[in-house]
């Protein structure tokens, strides 16, 4: 990172959002509005990335995003290899790094990683030349996700600057919410969290944001309001009373709705708990842009892999 | 102890400081028989030791040697000779091998065979509970038998305050200190680092002040009550620290070490250092608050410092943070470690690597004529670059590449050079 060109993005991975700089946010984002025109297209297909590999590899279960990386990359016409554990050597004891040395061993030219750990991507970053997605890495970060929310705001906020962003659930252990937070806040906005105490520890001001503990109290304000999935399943013991109390204090319903800015949006990463973070009428609700936030997934993906990897965002390998 | 006779040596123009008595002084001082001798030795061999400084060896109570079970890591030799390098004389080794050392007569072969070692002199510590699972008594007076110079809990924090209780009942009569890793389990989780700010930076899980904190109490408190001699290995947090002092002003018999490198090291590098797992530690490295607390603590004389080396391989190192095994190896840098964080203030390191643990062990750490010549060398004023273990088989040194204040010129055990890098 570190270039003399402020048009060209030298940087050679895309890890987190944490240090990246508002111009390069700004940007990726930009290039994500330009390149969404593709996918209106009949033939929506680019010969930016012809002839380059771009491997994914996914040591988590994810359908939508491992898909949106992998369209991303072929609507480029790059050549797309996938690997996702379940049926991969890591059932054999394969360490992360020798399933990385093999993957290197076909000279891809980025590899885009989804691992349950934090820093895993890092560590692969640092161990090899090729380009470096972080599509989740534990509860660290999923920067394209922080990307392609802050691209739906912006397509209806116009600015981010000054704008007051709440997010709702378990805050202490989402990716999503760590990425948003460090994003939004060099794009000027505000960010306030509520969740339980046990997901959402006033020690969260260190990051920069407000902290609270019911919804009821940063609806009102919100320019967006940002529901997190809670998964249950991936809860450590004691975290939550149940999913009635827990819908009850931080679901997000019509009458909260009501009490909202009129132009608010109601946003979410996906995939949707009925009737635990949002009832069904606010998911399917005019607020919500859900359904934007997908397909601006797939045009904020394409623009990292130009921006990375494309003639014109350089060359990470070349040295 | 060995007493041999080699040839005499004098260290000429010297300074010496003798952390226990409180004595210092500058000049020639004399080894003869493998001790320090009141008068000059004829056919002595001289070592020009102006502008070094000699203190009583160091001692380690606490490091992982993989013998037996994990020989990759570290074995007798290779620890030994680590220890030497290190300044060590006395490096005693935790019972968390594979068999754990939980009988006599593991301990007793395994101290045979230690004998033989060249570097620092090699003993063992033997387990609490069998197999380090913190449920049964090990068969304690067998290991005592055997040789053993401790007993320990091998890292795996007795969470059971029953048991802890019967075993350090049961342990008391024998006289040995009784080494404790301070620690809640299940309040640790899954925990990797500190938790706090920048635990919620870099989205790893926190392990809370607390547990150590409520382990130092429970230590304590269990301490008071029976009136057993513990030694916490080792305590991290400006909390840990108060108790540990609160106590022993009571009278309670709980001493603490605290790791060299957590005088220099703050979570903080965790971040700047991009998740490099040579820094997965436990206990975590504390954040700035904690770790000046700790270095305050040194220079007060109210805690001990240890290398905390437990070497590892590449293998065991080259994985994401978390699934990394926590641990560094330290008794190389252990002194310079401590050195550079107390300003080259070397009577205080003096105290807490060499007289505190050596006490620790029932021994006398004197530098007066007749006592045994167990010895260090050193400049406390050279700068070295720390690197990757040079006699160590470890691979995890987290502060390989830092520039650090101390260099161990030769280390002494009853008379006899066990490292030297000065041709003595």
């Amino acid at each position: 990172m570190g270039s003399t060109e402020p048009k060209r993005t030298r940087r050679k991975d895309m890890l987190g959002l944490r240090g990246v700089s508002r111009a390069e946010i700004t940007q990726i984002l930009d290039t994500a509005a330009r390149i969404r025109a593709v996918n209106r297209r009949r033939v929506k297909k680019v010969p930016t990335l012809r002839g380059r590999t771009v491997v994914s590899a996914f040591f988590e279960n994810s359908t939508r995003t491992r898909m949106s990386f992998d369209l991303a990359a072929k609507r480029l016409s790059a050549d797309v290899l996938g690997f996702s554990a379940s049926s991969s050597s890591t059932r054999k004891g394969e360490t992360l790094m020798d399933t990385a040395r093999n993957i290197d061993a076909w000279r891809p030219d980025a590899l885009i990683i989804r691992h349950p750990c934090a820093g895993a991507p890092h560590m692969l970053a640092k161990a090899f030349p090729w380009s470096v997605i972080n599509a989740g890495d534990g509860i660290h970060e999923h920067p394209t996700q922080a990307l392609l929310d802050m691209l739906t705001m912006r397509d209806h906020l116009g600015n981010l600057e000054g704008r007051r962003v709440a997010i709702v659930g378990d805050i202490l252990h989402s990716r999503v919410a760590r990425s948003n937070i460090f994003g939004l806040r060099t794009m000027g906005a505000q960010v306030v969290v509520a969740g339980p105490g046990t997901m959402c520890p006033k020690q969260l001001e260190s990051l920069g944001v407000e902290v609270r503990h019911r919804i009821d109290e940063v609806v009102e304000d919100a320019d967006v309001i940002m529901m997190l999935r809670i998964q249950r399943e991936r809860l450590g013991r004691a975290m939550m009373t149940g999913v009635a109390e827990y819908a009850g204090l931080y679901g997000l319903d019509i009458d909260r709705l009501r009490r909202a800015h009129p132009e608010v949006l109601v946003m979410h990463p996906g995939p949707i708990n009925r009737g635990v973070e949002m009832t069904p009428d606010v998911a399917d609700g005019d607020r919500s842009v859900v359904l934007e936030q997908v397909s601006n997934g797939l045009a904020v993906r394409m623009a990292l892999l130009y921006l990375l990897l494309g003639e014109e965002g350089g060359d990470a390998r070349a040295s | 102890m060995r007493v041999q006779a080699e040839r005499p040596v004098v260290l000429r123009g010297v300074r010496w400081i003798c952390p226990a008595s409180g004595r210092r002084g500058d000049g020639d001082i004399f080894i003869v028989d493998g001790r320090i001798a009141e008068s000059r030795p004829g056919d002595a061999r001289v070592v020009d030791a102006r502008g070094l400084t000699l203190l009583p060896h160091f001692v380690e109570v606490a490091a992982h040697l993989g013998d037996p079970g994990y020989l990759w890591r570290e074995d007798l030799v290779s620890g030994s000779a680590a220890g030497a390098m290190g300044g060590f004389g006395l490096v005693v080794a935790t019972p968390d091998t594979d068999p754990v050392i939980d009988r006599g007569a593991l301990l007793g072969d395994l101290q045979a065979r230690a004998s033989g070692v060249t570097g620092a002199e090699v003993r063992f510590a033997g387990a609490l509970t069998v197999g380090l699972k913190g449920e049964e008594l090990a068969e304690i007076g067998s290991l005592v038998d055997a040789g053993a110079v401790a007993l320990s809990d091998g890292g795996q924090a007795i969470a059971d305050g029953l048991v802890l209780r019967r075993a350090l009942d049961y342990s008391r009569p024998f006289g040995l200190p009784v080494l404790l890793r301070p620690g809640e389990p299940l309040l640790e989780a899954d925990g990797v680092v500190h938790e706090g700010a920048v635990a919620l930076e870099v989205g790893l899980r926190g392990i809370p002040a607390a547990a150590e904190e409520i382990g130092v109490g429970r230590a304590i408190a269990l301490a008071r009550q029976t009136g057993a001699r513990v030694h916490l290995n080792a305590i991290s947090t400006a909390q840990s620290v108060a108790q540990v002092r609160d106590a022993r002003q009571q009278g309670v018999r709980v001493t603490a070490s605290a790791p060299a490198r957590a005088l220099l090291l703050t979570d903080a590098d965790v971040d700047h250092s991009d998740y490099d797992t040579s820094l997965r530690l436990v206990p975590p490295l504390r954040p700035e608050l904690d770790r000046l607390a700790l270095v305050d603590a040194v220079r007060r004389g109210d805690i001990c410092l240890t290398s905390a080396h437990l070497p590892l391989s590449r293998v065991e190192k080259e994985h994401e943070f978390e699934r990394a095994m926590p641990g560094a190896a330290g008794l190389e840098t252990a002194f310079a470690a401590a050195l550079t964080a107390l300003d080259g203030d070397i009577e205080a390191v003096g105290r807490a690597l060499a007289v505190g643990p050596a006490e620790l062990l029932g021994r006398r750490p004197r530098l007066e004529a007749g006592a045994v010549a167990n010895l260090v060398l050193v400049d406390s004023e050279a700068t070295i670059q720390a690197a990757q273990p040079a006699a160590s088989r470890g691979v995890n040194e987290p502060l390989a590449g830092r520039s650090l204040r101390g260099r161990v010129v030769g280390t002494m055990v009853a008379g006899r050079w066990v490292y030297s890098s000065i041709g003595a």
